[in-house]
């Protein structure tokens, strides 16, 4: 990660189609939209690849529509964290819904790279090389609805327990096991599991 | 404290933000660069604006004749997103009172939205005032009941949100203002589920005053659909939310809205409770008028509801306040569906003597003559036992449709 530069510097640095001649320089209180930028970033990229399985770039590019939107709404906002969040789930979601027909086959891989956390880059480069549809067509119409539900409808852990009328512990055990069984697949299939 | 990867743990937690993130490091790509710098430009700009516009359109508005005020639309001087928020905030202090300047200022709003430069903002921004103004726009119309335009204004603000997904709040907003329309307009199965999910989104946004008024709204939709068991789970839900945020009165409607459902549930105790809770909040709030009225929709329901010795309770409660009030008009109405329950019950001459009290108030106050000789001529009923409850109501009826009369005038 780049370290974050002093908002004098950013804003030096702006290209001229932003910042006009007659722009004054920012006030000392622009300083804390890029503090709220640089302290959320990363949380919302990973909310967004995590839970919700987006690809890394486009991950990027909905935590920063996520920041632009907030400056319409930042006088009425009294829980940053928790508008922040929110926003970045339902971007995450509605980004699923708009790209339904053609991330069929990216969500079916999408599903089997949460083995590792640490592979949330996998589905930049999976959608290529694996055709993750055969992990998946081992499992069960069951396994495959639970993992529909968790990683495309976006539904929390306690969200698939009550839809299954189990208990979250169970669930929670339910999804770890239908990914290791898919991952496991994948792996014999010759699918690497790891990006370094 | 049990820490965990939990969204509405993450919310109020540094520590597991702070951890979750780590674990996911931003690229330094030229885009995403890009990207970030937009983003800073367009805050300091906004910024700027807002400290630049302050009072600008309550200005223009004051300087300006209300018949001139479409012009204004020329001034590029309004052209800019601190001026359309100040041009919302005018149409939200207008619409109860003078929904039609509210719709006139809303007008003023979409112009004057459709003629900023598209590279002004990010397209983002554009999509949201943009989308704000349309919203305004259907509001107004929502309140002088042009219900087809306000949901074809609804539409258009949507369709400025469309391509973009980081805006599901903006476009929840615009959608609540389509919901309480279809509610209005009476197309409950379509409101339903439209209020439903923009609770969802409000509640997921950490939104809590727009959580409270979408989760009322979509009660409002059970409750007129007779599923008060699910009205009342909503209100539940968000009287929570209510009292969180410390919205008196919210808190108060709420409590009185759970009263109506509570009745209709059979659950009197509880409905007496929710309207005692009702009538102590709008009487901290100095709400002088809703106390009574709370009162009287209370006893009505009750009464309605064979409960009608608590009805009656509630009923002379009210009556007392709006006298207390100098709400003559409403103290005299209240006094007849009191009469109605009283002559009902063969209580006749406590009804006479009633009605007698309300032409001496009506007189005294030198309300409408024709009010007056419709109650005398009821209390003459009431004498020779020629009168029924149905007879009081249609008094009441007459009476009641006076005052729209002279309302009517007045607008």
């Amino acid at each position: 990660m780049i370290p974050p530069a002093p908002a004098d510097t950013l804003f030096e640095s702006l290209p001229s189609l932003v910042r006009t001649e007659t722009d004054p320089p920012p006030r000392i209180e622009d300083n804390e939209f890029v503090q709220v930028y640089e302290a959320n970033f990363g949380l919302l990229v990973s909310i967004a690849v995590r839970k919700f399985q987006v690809p890394f770039g486009d991950a990027e590019g909905l935590a920063n529509d996520v920041f632009v939107s907030y400056l319409k709404h930042r006088n009425e906002i009294r829980e940053l964290h928790g508008w922040l969040i929110g926003a970045i789930c339902n971007a995450s979601r509605h980004y699923w819904r708009k790209n339904d027909r053609s991330i069929d086959q990216l969500d079916d891989e999408a599903t089997s790279t949460q083995i590792d956390p640490v592979s949330a880059h996998v589905v930049d480069w999976l959608t290529a090389r694996i055709a993750a549809g055969e992990a998946l067509a081992v499992l069960s119409a069951r396994h495959q609805r639970i993992l529909r539900l968790r990683y495309y409808e976006g539904y929390s852990i306690p969200e698939i327990a009550e839809e299954l009328g189990v208990t979250k512990k169970y669930a929670q055990k339910l999804v770890g096991k239908i990914l290791r069984r898919a991952a496991e697949f994948f792996k014999a299939s010759g699918g690497p599991m790891e990006k370094k | 404290m049990k820490h965990a990867d939990d969204l509405d743990h993450l919310a109020g937690c540094a520590r597991c933000r702070q951890r979750f993130a780590g674990k996911t490091l931003p690229t330094d790509s030229g885009e995403r660069l890009a990207r970030k710098r937009e983003f800073i430009a367009a805050a300091a700009r906004l910024e700027r604006e807002r400290n630049d516009a302050v009072d600008l359109v309550a200005r223009h508005l004051r300087e300006t004749p209300t018949a001139e005020w479409p012009r204004l639309a020329e001034l590029p001087a309004l052209r800019n997103n601190a001026a359309l928020e100040q041009m919302s905030d005018e149409v939200r202090k207008r619409l109860h009172r003078r929904p039609t300047e509210a719709l006139t200022i809303a007008q003023l709003s979409t112009a004057v939205a459709a003629l900023i430069p598209d590279g002004l903002y990010p397209p983002l921004v554009l999509a949201q005032i943009r989308a704000n103004a349309w919203k305004d726009r259907a509001s107004a119309l929502r309140y002088l009941a042009r219900y087809d335009e306000a949901l074809d204004a609804a539409s258009i603000g949507e369709e400025h949100l469309a391509p973009f997904a980081a805006v599901e709040h903006d476009r929840a907003i615009v959608r609540m203002v389509k919901g309480m329309v279809l509610f209005q307009s009476g197309r409950f199965d379509e409101a339903g589920p439209i209020l439903a999910d923009c609770r969802r989104v409000f509640a997921e946004h950490h939104d809590h005053r727009r959580h409270v008024h979408s989760g009322i709204a979509e009660a409002s939709v059970f409750y007129e659909t007779s599923r008060y068991a699910d009205a009342s789970r909503v209100y539940a839900a968000v009287l929570e939310d209510a009292i969180a945020a410390g919205e008196i009165e919210s808190q108060a409607s709420i409590h009185n809205n759970l009263g109506y459902c509570m009745t209709h549930l059979g659950d009197y105790d509880r409905a007496n409770i929710h309207f005692s809770e009702a009538i102590a909040k709008f009487t901290d709030l100095g709400f002088t008028a809703e106390v009574p009225r709370t009162e009287r929709g209370a006893g009505l329901i009750l009464v309605g509801r064979g409960q009608i010795a608590s009805g009656l309770a509630h009923l002379r409660a009210a009556r007392r306040d709006f006298t207390a009030a100098g709400m003559i008009e409403e103290a005299g109405l209240c006094a007849l569906n009191i009469a109605a329950v009283l002559v009902d019950r063969g209580e006749g001459s406590e009804a006479r003597a009633l009605t007698q009290n309300v032409v001496d108030e009506f007189t005294a106050a030198g309300l409408d003559e024709r009010a007056i000789a419709a109650v005398v001529r009821l209390r003459d009923a009431i004498d020779v036992e020629g009168a029924t409850a149905e007879t009081v109501r249609t008094v009441h009826a007459f009476v009641e449709s006076l005052r729209d009369d002279v309302c009517c005038v007045a607008n």
